[in-house]
């Protein structure tokens, strides 16, 4: 796997890890009902995240025939078709089998709720509830009351779950934080939810990125897909290790490490 | 080797002789080096493009395009001495895009060298920004430029405790003539054969001053 300079790497406060030292296996969906939301690039950064923090991961980009966290992370990634059996037994049916212990899911647009009616049905839930698997649940919000409403949808099948409630500022949204009665009616509904904020990016570095068709980190290290040097605007590549800093931050806020039960944290390089 | 230094010319306030400074230097390098390239980032002031046609190119920091046009070629240690002439209006913008894109550690680590030379006002606009440059660079990289025409002898305590350059007033006649666009002082010291006169010993005193800076920044890096 790709491993960047360590000075490359935008600073987190929570130190990495060593090994990948998981307790139990842990799953992460990323998802939301609405398109168009962030939910491939928030995918980007957890996958990111963790290669930083030496948490080894696999991926599953539900965005069948032609997937886009595929694109950036082809290591790693699988593409599936979660309405398909044959591939739901390939992820969970192989959760304590394979050696990256973590799995991030990348649900495509409208799947949310039908994907966890399968994980229900299927008694993945269950199992989640009753402690033998992390399950966390990245639920991307967007800008529209569409986007919210989903939220008490989705809420029926957290319990066992870590929520979390992802505003992704794509463009100059406020969620409705003006308003407060709107504001609390859809983020004050589930109890145990918690609020992530994702900061927007420059826009042309967003492109620049695309365009590179590499991990973030990648991009930030001035890296090719085939990690041969490249040619990126510094500019952009500041303004991009900015903004997964800022990302990053929010998931240490969590301590997303912890969650996933990565060990024995130990302070990167340039924190000690 | 040594390395590129970049000199960053700015203030937050209007007419207090950013471009002044900037054509000075600009010329003192040109002199010293035979080559220099020089940006231009006013829009509401009078221009460096207009005194020094040959070696000043435009530049923004309003959109992201025009911070990559500029900052992609001042990042680089190609050996060629910069001086941007940072105009009033787009001083918060450029020290915010600095810090968030890290260009002090980048320019560290890629041998550039910039010196920040903050012109100096006795409002409280220029004491809060000053504030906020030392807050986000090194001592070494921040220099105070005291212009005596602007600052008239009240220069901010908190502006004199690091290092400052000091620029005397020209009396208003002297201070018409190199205001013109043909002025050039290098060829002011060139053609001029008295010596004694107030303009060619303010130039060479201000010359020197620029070669102090500069055997500073090497000695720095030694």
């Amino acid at each position: 796997m790709f491993a960047p300079k360590q000075e490359d790497r935008p600073a987190s406060k929570v130190g990495g890890v060593e090994g990948a030292d998981m307790a139990k296996p842990a799953v992460i969906v990323v998802g939301a009902d609405k398109g168009g939301v962030g939910k491939t690039t928030v995918s980007r950064t957890l996958l990111d995240y963790f290669n930083a923090n030496n948490v080894q991961t696999r991926a599953f980009d539900t965005e069948s025939p032609r997937g886009t966290l595929k694109r950036f992370h082809p290591e790693i990634t699988e593409i599936v078709d979660m309405t398909a059996t044959a591939d739901q037994m390939k992820i969970f049916d192989t959760l304590n089998t394979v050696t990256p212990s973590v799995t991030v899911i990348d649900v495509r647009a409208g799947l949310l709720s039908p994907a966890l009616a399968s994980l229900r049905d299927i008694g993945f839930l269950d199992a989640a509830k009753g402690g033998q698997i992390t399950f966390a649940v990245f639920h991307i919000l967007g800008p529209s009351i569409a986007s919210l409403d989903e939220i008490a949808e989705t809420a029926n099948f957290m319990t066992g779950a870590r929520y979390f409630l992802v505003k992704n500022f794509i463009n100059d949204t406020q969620f409705f934080q003006w308003d407060q009665s709107t504001y609390n009616s859809y983020f004050h509904r589930i109890k145990d939810a918690t609020d992530l904020t994702i900061p927007k990016l420059n826009e042309m570095a967003y492109e620049q990125v695309e365009v590179a068709s590499v991990p973030f980190l990648r991009f930030v290290a001035n890296k090719g897909i085939h990690d041969e040097a490249a040619n990126y605007s510094f500019v952009l590549r500041g303004y991009v290790r900015h903004w997964l800093a800022n990302v990053w931050s929010e998931f240490d806020r969590i301590k997303l490490t912890d969650i996933v039960g990565a060990a024995k944290p130990v302070p990167r390089s340039s924190e000690k | 080797m040594p390395a590129t230094p970049v000199y960053i010319i700015c203030s937050p306030r209007p007419q207090v002789g950013k471009t002044l400074v900037a054509r000075l230097l600009s010329e003192f390098l040109l002199l010293k080096n035979g080559r220099v390239v020089s940006f231009d980032i006013n829009l509401k002031e009078p221009s460096l493009l207009e005194y020094l046609p040959n070696i000043t190119e435009t530049a923004d920091v309003i959109d992201t395009y025009g911070k990559m046009q500029l900052m992609d070629r001042v990042i680089v240690d190609d050996g060629l001495a910069k001086v941007i002439d940072l105009g009033f209006h787009a001083f918060d913008e450029f020290f915010k895009m600095s810090e968030e894109i890290g260009f002090l550690k980048e320019a560290a680590r890629r041998n550039v060298a910039p010196i920040i030379l903050f012109v100096a006002d006795t409002d409280r606009g220029s004491a809060r920004s000053h504030e906020m440059l030392r807050a986000q660079i090194p001592p070494q990289s921040l220099i105070t430029v005291d212009n005596e025409y602007v600052v008239r002898g009240e220069l901010l305590p908190s502006m004199s405790r690091g290092r400052v350059l000091r620029f005397t007033a020209l009396p208003t006649f002297l201070k018409t003539y190199i205001d013109r666009l043909t002025f050039s002082f290098t060829g002011y010291l060139r053609h001029e054969k008295d010596s004694s006169t107030e303009l060619h010993q303010w130039i060479r005193r201000n010359y020197f001053m620029f070669r102090e800076l500069e055997l500073n920044l090497i000695l720095q890096q030694s």
